[in-house]
């Protein structure tokens, strides 16, 4: 089922709608934002998803990570 | 007969004690707004103007003949098919925004009109509104002519009637300040902060940049506006002051509130204007330049003068000087079908020029801009790739100003989520979520773009979206004012030849 989600890109303008499926990784949901930013982000390949203030593992799950509808989520460099 | 001065005393100042009903019937709190106090609180309230019907009607007359004159004399089509183009797409901004927002204007002082608190009150909102009417047909009546040559000019009717996102946010704040009103808090908020505080925007800064652009016809009647809302601008303060003398802490929530939803909505639309949509050479200052010349100062005076405190985020706001337009600008390019007016990208120069007025987070912005300028190498320039430098997924929107969640910088974007009687929501800023913590049962019900889409309300393809939802079309959705055609880009077509 796929989740929506508010994915903020460092280095971008504004916030993209972003739907998730449950059994995406963590690194996959990296991926969706930064090719959804790449008109304004150019591509980086050390990147984190940040959820509450805490970097998630990459390779959990979107069931697994916590993330729920509507949540927010960071992706950042480094 | 009276003389004038003996007439016009009668003619403003009549209020009577009722007999039949009592004055809270009269003048119900719900609508004619809060403090509710009788009205020997409000019968001292006075402006300075003290214009009588026919001294109005004389007045307006012969500032409809000047407009007149000047549109005769410079404002035909081949006048303005000379403008530079990033100002045509300027005009068509503001030809959108304005002319029903003031329709709205109508409304809430007519509000006024029949439930302010005292016959001088009333008798100057009866003005107000009938300024606002005219507000609404001159620029309406300027750009129609324009409509047959550029279909984008069509939007000066149709914006406010269309689910457009930007349509959508504007709304949302007309809604709220002038149509939906009472008379005491649409008196504050539009008379004191909007036409007082940010009125200059427009008026004064509009008018200059018209003018450097050679579009006289745009400065007329920005100017003629202007001297009507210096007129009916005075109602808001002997509002103000009695407010302030019986409730203090609303009033500054009040000043809060409005100073806060103004300044989003402004920034966009003058902030825009004079940093992207002029041409460098002819502009006179920088969107921050004005704002702390024309805005900053004076408002932080006229607070003084009232004996209120500066707004509690106002830290934030001279922040948001620095950065908030150009995030906005930004995504909007990259966004620029979902709108009815065209962009350009900053050339080099430009960006030189915006560095120098922006030095705190412009390297973040450049970098966008690079990027955005490398999509356009890649792909090359020309109609046919438009979409493939445009945004393909749903960018998002805050529940309370309903603009993007552009906020902050781009290295960290100040959107914040909050969980309230059950419900998502999420906000650009700090303010935008206090405001709605104030009142959540006037704006909870209110969906933005995003929630739209995922209730089904809204498609959620983009082409559908665009056609079917903001009501564009190929030929009126924006684009690249030269398709990514750039001599400094190094993609110019003719320039190999």
């Amino acid at each position: 089922m796929a989740i929506p989600l508010y994915g903020f890109m460092e280095g971008d303008t504004v916030g993209l709608l972003i739907l998730a499926e449950d059994g995406d990784t963590v690194q996959t949901l990296a991926r969706k934002l930064q090719d959804a930013a790449s008109l304004r982000v150019a591509d980086r390949t050390e990147v984190r998803v940040v959820y509450n203030d805490k970097a998630l593992d990459p390779v959990l799950t979107i069931s697994q990570s916590g993330l729920k509808a509507l949540d927010r989520f960071d992706v950042i460099w480094g | 007969m009276l003389s004038r001065e003996e007439w016009l005393p009668l003619a403003r100042k009549l209020d009577w004690n009722y007999s039949y009903v009592r004055e809270d019937e009269v003048f119900p709190e719900v609508i004619s707004g809060r403090p509710w106090l009788p009205h020997s609180e409000w019968k001292d309230w006075e402006e300075s103007f003290k214009t009588s019907y026919r001294e109005y009607v004389d007045n307006q007359y012969e500032k409809d003949m000047a407009v007149y004159a000047v549109r005769d004399a410079v404002g035909r089509l081949e006048n303005v098919q000379k403008l530079a183009a990033p100002w045509m797409n300027s005009l068509k901004v503001h030809a959108a925004a304005l002319p029903l927002a003031e329709f709205t204007g109508v409304i809430g002082n007519l509000r006024g009109a029949r439930f302010g608190r005292d016959s001088a009150w009333r008798t100057m909102a009866t003005f107000g509104a009938l300024d606002e009417y005219r507000h609404t047909q001159i620029p309406l009546l300027l750009f129609h002519q324009l409509v047959r040559w550029d279909p984008q000019f069509d939007w000066a009717h149709k914006f406010y009637h269309t689910n457009n996102w930007f349509a959508v946010a504007a709304r949302h704040f007309f809604d709220e300040l002038t149509l939906g009103q009472n008379a005491i808090e649409f008196h504050i908020a539009t008379n004191f902060v909007l036409e007082t505080g940010f009125t200059n925007l427009q008026f004064v800064g509009l008018a200059s940049l018209a003018r450097e652009s050679s579009d006289h016809m745009f400065e007329r009647m920005v100017t003629s506006i202007q001297t009507d809302e210096a007129r009916h601008a005075q109602i808001g303060h002997p509002v103000l002051e009695v407010v302030m003398k019986h409730d203090p802490e609303y009033a500054q929530y009040l000043v809060d509130k409005w100073f806060w939803r103004n300044w989003r909505l402004f920034s966009i639309l003058t902030g825009l204007s004079i940093d992207y949509l002029t041409a460098l050479d002819q502009r006179p200052y920088s969107f921050k330049e004005f704002m702390e010349e024309w805005i900053i100062d004076q408002f932080l005076r006229t607070l003084d003068e009232f004996g209120l405190k500066r707004p509690w985020y106002w830290d934030m706001v001279m922040d948001e000087l620095d950065i908030y337009h150009h995030m906005i600008y930004a995504s909007a390019y990259s966004y620029r079908a979902t709108l009815w007016f065209n962009f350009v990208i900053p050339s080099p120069a430009e960006r030189k020029w915006l560095r120098q007025k922006y030095p705190k987070y412009w390297d973040d912005m450049d970098a966008v801009w690079e990027q955005v300028s490398e999509r356009w190498r890649t792909v090359g320039p020309g109609p046919a790739n438009e979409l493939a430098v445009h945004g393909t997924v749903l960018p998002t929107f805050c529940d309370l100003c309903q603009l993007p969640l552009s906020a902050g910088t781009p290295r960290k974007n100040t959107a914040r989520t909050l969980v309230h009687d059950g419900r998502k929501y999420i906000f650009c800023s700090q303010p935008c979520q206090w405001i709605f913590l104030q009142e959540p049962e006037r704006y909870a019900n209110h969906q933005d773009l995003v929630k739209r889409v995922l209730s089904g309300e809204a498609p959620a393809d983009l082409a559908k979206l665009l056609t079917e939802y903001f009501r564009l079309t190929p030929d009126t959705w924006g684009k690249d004012v030269h398709s990514g055609n750039y001599d400094w880009l190094g993609t110019r077509k003719d320039s190999a030849a």
